[in-house]
């Protein structure tokens, strides 16, 4: 037990956290360290009942770093906000954001660390988030095969997904990274590739990179390394980037869905 | 080329070539035997036309190149231990070497090759293919090969016709025998440097290798099955047509082969010596020498 001692409850040995804390008042500087230390051990951890105003949810990210500017417009600022971004669907869209496993950022050359989502409106049932811990997906595969992907990085691009938008911008230019990362908090290594914007292994082809990729998404997705969250209104989650995948289920057709973001970096993986 | 050459080589696409000049009865002079022993390390597999050997010029061919190797599943001719059957009955419907394979990669000191002489052939149907895994490993990406000449991969003979094979296999035991003992396993570098041509040679095959060393088999899979397939691309690939009397002499560190199986109801016999090889050393990354130099 720590010396302070937030009362954290993993919800497996993989991936997530619940922690009952009230993030409306502001706590001792131990309590966001506890809480960073708890993203990095898990991943992911979640708040319910914050029905905290944009200056209160603002106030509690700057905590961990520094908020960055909502530029997006599929997922545009709120109301103005220079740090609070919405991710909407409304009850006639049927497309909804984030609906296929991705880590965020992950085309960028220096992804953010931290994502938050504070749950506004939410369907009765549906519309829950999937994450999965890629250290325990790193963890569970053979000596060998670690051995091997921790000498390769991989290309990754948002070019596929772009693709599909209608907004008409140009795919960002390709970025590598290295396939297996190691966590700035901890050093701990974890599995640095994903379905959405990972294309191949550096230095190999799309066709020779395809199978093993292929294989790396199908082993991250058994249900041991995974969480399934969900919301209720004032429900948060605050993920880390680096180490995690997610999926947002669309299952909610003709119901509304609002949550709020804010994205902060922090130290890049290395 | 060697000035006043005895053999004449025609190449053949994708991996071999044809050879003519020589009536194989006949005992080798030195030069000829060096000029086919360095053909058979430019092209992986050489073919001879309409020698009619009698098994002790069959044996009296092979034991140039080296110890003969007798086999240790395959019936012998009888009075020659040297020479394997390769048999398929018209009433058997199980081939032997239908798969994609080399020979013995789950020895420790896999067979240089075999010298494989048609007896008895189908009317049409039951050739041969073989591929050039030389010129499947250089078409691979840089960063591929730079990963895979740092990899061993473990063989193994038990699942295909040892006591691990399915039991829809169970028909080979009238073609093989001692089946029961088929229990070798050995690990070989997934790129090899050829012992005599000193090419990088791609040693994994369908048949035999069953994972990569250190990895599982199911995380093995997916790139075991690419290079499986890249391998049988038709630019790394021949087809031999038999007749009574041809001859395949094949590398069997340099190529693997598929014996077609597409003749029910007619026999085939062919007569393999084979000859004995040395362990395979690892090619080099060239890459990293000469990054670090």
């Amino acid at each position: 037990m720590r010396k302070n001692g937030l009362a954290i409850h993993p919800l497996n040995d993989s991936v997530g956290a619940e922690i009952d804390l009230d993030l409306s008042t502001p706590h001792e500087d131990w309590v966001y360290r506890e809480i960073r230390q708890a993203i990095d051990a898990h991943g992911v951890v979640f708040f319910r009942d914050q029905n905290l105003d944009s200056e209160q949810y603002a106030t509690f990210a700057r905590h961990f770093g520094k908020t960055i500017v909502p530029t997006s417009d599929i997922i545009p600022a709120f109301n103005g906000s220079s740090e609070i971004a919405e991710v909407r669907k409304e009850p006639e869209q049927t497309r909804n954001i984030g609906g296929s496993w991705h880590t965020d950022q992950a085309f960028r050359p220096a992804p953010y660390w931290g994502t938050m989502l504070l749950a506004r409106e939410v369907p009765d049932y549906g519309g829950d988030t999937l994450f999965i811990g890629m250290a325990a997906v790193y963890e569970a595969l053979s000596d060998g095969l670690k051995q091997t992907l921790d000498g390769l990085r991989a290309v990754h691009s948002n070019a596929r997904v772009q693709a599909k938008m209608t907004d008409g911008k140009p795919a960002q230019p390709d970025v590598t990274h290295p396939v297996v990362a190691r966590h700035p908090g901890d050093g701990h290594r974890f599995l640095y590739v994903n379905p959405a914007y990972t294309v191949r292994f550096d230095g190999w082809s799309e066709q020779e990179s395809q199978g093993l990729l292929d294989y790396l998404f199908r082993f991250a997705q058994r249900p041991e390394f995974a969480c399934r969250f969900r919301w209720r209104e004032g429900s948060l989650a605050f993920w880390d980037n680096y180490q995690t995948w997610h999926y947002a289920t669309n299952d909610y057709q003709g119901e509304r869905r609002v949550m709020h973001r804010i994205v902060v970096e922090s130290d890049p993986f290395f | 080329m060697m000035r006043n050459q005895i053999i004449e080589e025609k190449p053949v696409a994708g991996v071999g070539a044809e050879i003519f000049g020589l009536d194989l009865r006949e005992k080798l002079s030195e030069q000829a035997y060096l000029e086919v022993r360095q053909a058979l390390n430019t092209y992986g597999v050489i073919f001879f036309r309409d020698q009619n050997l009698t098994p002790e010029q069959h044996l009296g061919f092979a034991e140039r190149f080296g110890e003969i190797n007798v086999s240790k599943f395959l019936v012998q001719v009888p009075g020659h231990p040297g020479i394997a059957e390769v048999r398929k009955e018209p009433e058997q419907t199980h081939n032997v070497g239908g798969g994609w394979h080399t020979d013995h990669s789950y020895d420790q000191a896999p067979a240089l090759g075999s010298i494989l002489l048609a007896r008895q052939l189908p009317d049409r149907g039951g050739d041969t293919l073989f591929a050039n895994m030389s010129a499947a490993f250089e078409a691979l990406s840089d960063g591929l090969k730079r990963t895979l000449l740092g990899l061993k991969a473990v063989h193994s003979n038990a699942h295909v016709f040892g006591p691990k094979r399915p039991a829809s296999r169970n028909n080979i035991d009238a073609q093989m025998r001692n089946t029961e003992n088929a229990i070798q396993e050995a690990i070989h570098p997934v790129v090899i440097l050829h012992p005599e041509s000193g090419k990088r040679v791609l040693y994994v095959n369908q048949t035999y290798t069953v994972r990569f060393d250190g990895w599982t088999e199911q995380e093995s899979a997916p790139l075991l099955n690419f290079l499986f397939q890249h391998a049988i691309r038709p630019e790394f690939t021949c087809r031999f047509r038999w007749r009574e009397g041809s001859i395949a002499f094949w590398d069997n560190r340099a190529t693997w082969h598929l014996a077609v199986n597409d003749y029910h109801g007619e026999r085939r016999l062919m007569h393999r010596v084979t000859i004995e090889g040395v362990p395979l050393p690892a090619a080099r990354d060239s890459f990293s020498t000469s990054a670090e130099s």
